[in-house]
């Protein structure tokens, strides 16, 4: 029987190699931060506020400290030398930790460390708070918010995407739907929680914590320590799922530093689960008011999109995704607007996908809402739109295949079959609904540095300080350097994980790939051209004389043409070496050089996406039926087919993985996810994992992903296209619009839960 | 490594006022397994309910006997991961909501976060680090391998020992049935169609090699 998991590659893709570090992962040897064995821990456990807004007045800490075995406990009255954190600089937060200023319900307020976990634990319990309360401000709707202008205020997005007199083509067009659109709040979830363990020898830190982005950690920590960067380390081999989490330093890392430092001990948090949906970031709910205008024809004439975003009171977190929701279509003139509404909220942050999740919803949504009213089949209306130009400053797109993907996903799930008619497709109880949308991410490269030896045998080890999140990064890395050293995937040695190593990018933006590849191949074709060079200059040998240009590198051999070969050992022994060694730095086309330099000091720039000459994206089809009961109204997902198309694929097995979990995460966020709040205390009222709902393996059926091919040589020198944040962007709309397929019923707010259906 | 060895390196650790429990094996294994314990001064506070008395007492963990002095309020988790050393099982909630830590206990799956570590005395306790054997992977193991059933791994573990016992209780007859019988165990990577072939690929592997 065929493998699903493990797709035949198709042009420009990969082989499905298995992951390099499968087998450490099923024997339960792959070490994630809190696994790592330090010697003699003290535990951490932490306190947080149970109000949102307000000062803690006094903290009777007596019986905390009465309970045997505690050894410090970490206080806004102690803490005193620890720098103040900025949002936007490594830090997901500027809310000052600790207090006594209250800013979000569950800040940190208390570290209690003591011999034993369950000693903390008990301790824990016994800090007792006493608080001046004032009455927060929630969500959307709460008294006190405030509300302002991303523009002005977001440095990112200080010019939001516009062409032409969008108003005036909305007032004009024959047919237009003027529509709004809710998503919920969502936190990551990652299985592993929140932990960190810190060790000094001397002077000297290491940091054992699950991170996207090892380096911007490391000077985040040093920054708030007041010590030297160089004088820090983090290590993170595996993170246990991040999703975003993990990518930016949260305020308990360097807490748990300084309490090793006054102990001169490790000391060890485990964070609860609980403790995860306020000491680190999330998606934040989203508004949105889309206007649509077309000719009768389908002909796109007008956009206009207006989001609101919720931020935390002091932050100016956004992801105003109409930077990229205004490129993918011929929208005609295009009219967007950003708010960031304030309250008293923790800082939210990115999230799989954060700017289009949202926007791309919305947009998709109305896309069908349009298609609808057109009365046109939605996969035709978005052929009729389709475009190799960005509306936005008329600028071509370096490639994209939307519509082979719409083709090769409608030809797999038997679209043609669609009844256009809502409601009028039943089996038995159930509702038959189709609905399809269009999932799209923008391509990110970012500046990266590697470090390869190679050994005359054809072992090699690559080091970048890159990171496995569950991405496949050992392997896709590996596999850049066996393919450009002609070697065995099985002779590389893969280190990533470690702020020891040559920097790379926070593994974020999807651009792990792209971004650790081009920097690794550009590190092998060093070692490919020194090791021509002493073929071809050879005085004697079979390669002697020949164009360096005729040569590759296979099978642990430089290569010519016409199959003449001279092994690496012979090579090696000419020149006189053991090894060969080089260190590369990668700086994508648009940056400046010293983006390697600020890279090294944690800062990070990226190209590509809406930004550039050429605008650069990702992009799929998803389609999907749905069953809905027709007196429970309970929504099934039997079946979803994606076809994607991303350039180059390095490995189809972690691709096909990648695509298959995220359109996983599109039903989520369509039927299951939401974090509930409180609107009378800004508290999050489901965080757990009983409460918060994810899906469980008896919530999916078939999920069928397709890989399209596609070369792209202008994104940057690997050809790829991060996909880890593509499959789970459109999903939510292609449910909702198989949903109103099936029943008639358009629901505009997600999660769509059955009580939804059955008040509407 | 000696436990004297880490208190050299240490000297936290041997203050004036702590005294260490050091608990050898009593396996046939070569290496003694020492334990990091509730320290002296619990010993001396004891309330009046107890609880933080180390409570002494053998566990039996793939195969080999662990003579414990702990705090009895640990929880079987926490013992492997922070006492033994065996993180393979894995913390990701601490309620019994996830299925990461799921171990064997007598063969069957038990959420050893939810299970005080003095409670599992007298049964076979199996964890991950239990399944290979001289080196050879347990077919589960290798069926997780060969459909890509997991992505960062952290829930991994869980599923497998999850996996195996849903094939011995007889729940692995058709795929909707693994769904269900496989859904306390999370995965946010959502590999849970591969983790349906997985299961499905050992399962007649796994008959097999009983009857052998």
């Amino acid at each position: 029987m065929a493998n699903a998991a493990a797709p035949t590659p198709k042009a420009n893709m990969g082989p499905a190699a298995p992951r390099i570090d499968a087998r450490l992962k099923v024997t339960g040897q792959a070490h994630y931060p809190s696994d790592t064995p330090v010697g003699n821990p003290a535990f951490a456990v932490l306190v947080t506020s149970a109000i949102a807004r307000g000062r803690i007045e006094r903290l009777d800490l007596d019986g905390a400290r009465a309970v045997p075995g505690v050894l410090d406990i970490l206080t806004h009255e102690n803490t005193g030398d620890l720098n103040d954190v900025k949002f936007g600089h490594g830090s997901g937060t500027s809310i000052e930790d600790l207090g006594p200023e209250i800013q979000q319900a569950g800040q940190i307020i208390a570290v209690v460390v003591a011999d034993t976990f369950e000693a903390a634990t008990e301790a824990a319990s016994g800090v007792k708070p006493a608080y001046s309360e004032q009455t927060p401000s929630a969500t959307f709707g709460s008294q006190g918010v405030t509300q302002e202008d991303a523009t002005k205020v977001s440095p990112q997005h200080k010019h939001l995407p516009q062409a032409g007199d969008a108003e005036a083509a909305l007032a004009g067009a024959p047919v237009v739907i003027d529509v709004e659109y809710e998503t919920p709040t969502q936190h990551h979830n990652p299985m592993e929680l929140f932990t960190t363990t810190c060790a000094w020898t001397g002077d000297r830190l290491t940091v054992y914590e699950p991170s996207q982005f090892v380096y911007g950690l490391k000077n985040g920590v040093a920054h708030r320590l007041g010590i030297d960067p160089d004088k820090v380390r983090v290590v993170s081999s595996y993170v246990g799922g991040a999703f975003g989490s993990k990518g930016t330093m949260t305020p308990r890392t360097a807490m748990i530093a300084l309490a090793a430092r006054r102990l001169n001990r490790p000391v060890k948090l485990v964070a609860t689960r609980a403790q995860g949906f306020t000491i680190a970031t999330y998606r934040a709910e989203t508004r949105h008011h889309i206007r649509l205008g077309a000719a009768r024809d389908g002909k796109l004439v007008g956009y206009s999109h207006e989001g609101f975003e919720v931020s935390s009171r002091p932050d100016a977190y956004v992801v105003a995704g109409v930077e990229d929701s205004a490129q993918i279509y011929a929208f005609g003139a295009v009219a967007t607007k950003v708010n960031i509404v304030h309250a008293d909220r923790n800082t939210p942050g990115y999230m799989r996908s954060p700017p289009v999740v949202p926007y791309i919803y919305a947009l998709e949504s109305a896309m069908d809402e349009m298609a609808q009213k057109l009365g046109m089949d939605p996969i035709e209306f978005r052929r009729v739109n389709d475009t190799m130009t960005s509306p936005i400053g008329n600028r071509p797109y370096s490639s994209r295949s939307l519509m082979t993907c719409y083709d090769q996903a409608a030809a797999a799930f038997g679209w043609k079959d669609r009844n256009p008619q809502p409601g009028s497709t039943r089996d038995g109880d159930w509702l038959v609904g189709y609905g399809c949308a269009t999932a799209v991410y923008p391509t990110h490269t970012g500046p990266a540095a590697a470090r390869v030896r190679l050994k005359p045998n054809g072992e090699a080890r690559v080091q970048i300080a890159a990171h496995e999140i569950g991405n496949g990064a050992y392997t896709v890395i590996g596999q850049m350097a066996a393919e450009r050293l002609g070697i065995d995937l099985a002779s590389v040695t893969v280190e990533i994980g470690d702020s020891r190593l040559p920097p790379a990018p926070v593994a974020g933006g999807s651009n792990t790939t792209a971004s650790s590849c081009s920097a690794v191949l550009k590190t092998c074709d060093l070692i490919r051209a020194r090791l021509f060079h002493a073929a071809v200059t050879a005085n004697d040998g079979p390669l002697a004389g020949r164009s360096a240009d005729d040569l590759t590198l296979r099978d642990v051999q430089i290569a010519a043409n016409d199959g003449t070969g001279e092994s690496f050992a012979d090579v090696f022994k000419r020149m006189g070496v053991a090894i060969i060694e080089e260190y590369a730095e990668f700086v994508p086309n648009g940056l400046k050089p010293q983006a390697i330099a600020d890279l090294y000091a944690g800062k990070l720039a990226m190209v590509g996406g809406s930004h550039g000459e050429k605008v650069m994206y990702a992009m799929g089809a998803e389609l999907v039926e749905v069953r809905v009961h027709a007196l429970t109204r309970e929504i099934r997902v039997p079946r979803i087919v994606g076809a994607f198309a991303a350039g180059r694929l390095m490995n189809t097995r972690t691709v096909h993985s990648q695509l298959m979990g995220g359109m996983i995460w599109g039903i989520s966020s369509a039927l299951h996810e939401a974090t509930e709040i409180d609107p009378r205390y800004a508290r999050y009222v489901n965080d757990n994992l009983a409460d918060y709902m994810i899906p469980v393996n008896a919530d999916v059926d078939q999920v069928q992903v397709i890989l399209v091919s596609e070369v792209d040589h202008d994104v940057n020198p690997a050809g790829v296209k991060g996909l880890g944040e593509l499959a789970n962007v459109g999903t939510a709309a292609a449910i909702a619009n198989a949903i109103h397929h099936a029943t008639g019923i358009r629901i505009r707010k997600l999660p769509i839960r059955l009580e939804k259906l059955l008040q509407a | 490594m000696a436990d004297d060895d880490i208190a050299a390196k240490n000297p936290q650790r041997s203050g004036t006022n702590r005294r260490r429990f050091l608990m050898a094996s009593v396996s046939s294994a070569a290496a003694p397994a020492f334990v990091r314990a509730a320290t002296a001064d619990a010993a001396a506070q004891r309330n009046s309910s107890g609880a933080r008395l180390p409570a002494d007492f053998t566990l039996t963990i793939n195969g080999r006997d662990y003579q414990l002095a702990v705090d009895p309020r640990t929880s079987l988790l926490d013992l492997l991961r922070e006492h033994l050393a065996l993180t393979g099982s894995k913390k990701g909630c601490d309620h019994g909501q996830c299925g990461a830590c799921t171990v064997l206990l007598d063969g069957r799956r038990v959420l050893s976060c939810l299970t005080l570590a003095v409670a599992a005395q007298g049964r076979a306790v199996t964890t991950i680090e239990g399944l290979a054997k001289a080196g050879a992977l347990h077919p589960m193991q290798q069926a997780f391998i060969d459909h890509d059933a997991f992505q960062c791994g952290y829930c991994t573990p869980g599923q497998i020992m999850s996996a195996i016992a849903c094939v011995n209780e007889g729940h692995a007859e058709t795929d909707a049935d693994i769904r269900e019988s496989m859904s306390g165990n999370l995965c946010r990577c959502a590999a849970y169609p591969n983790i349906v072939a997985a299961v499905r690929q050992a399962k007649p592997v796994m008959k097999t090699a009983s009857r052998d």
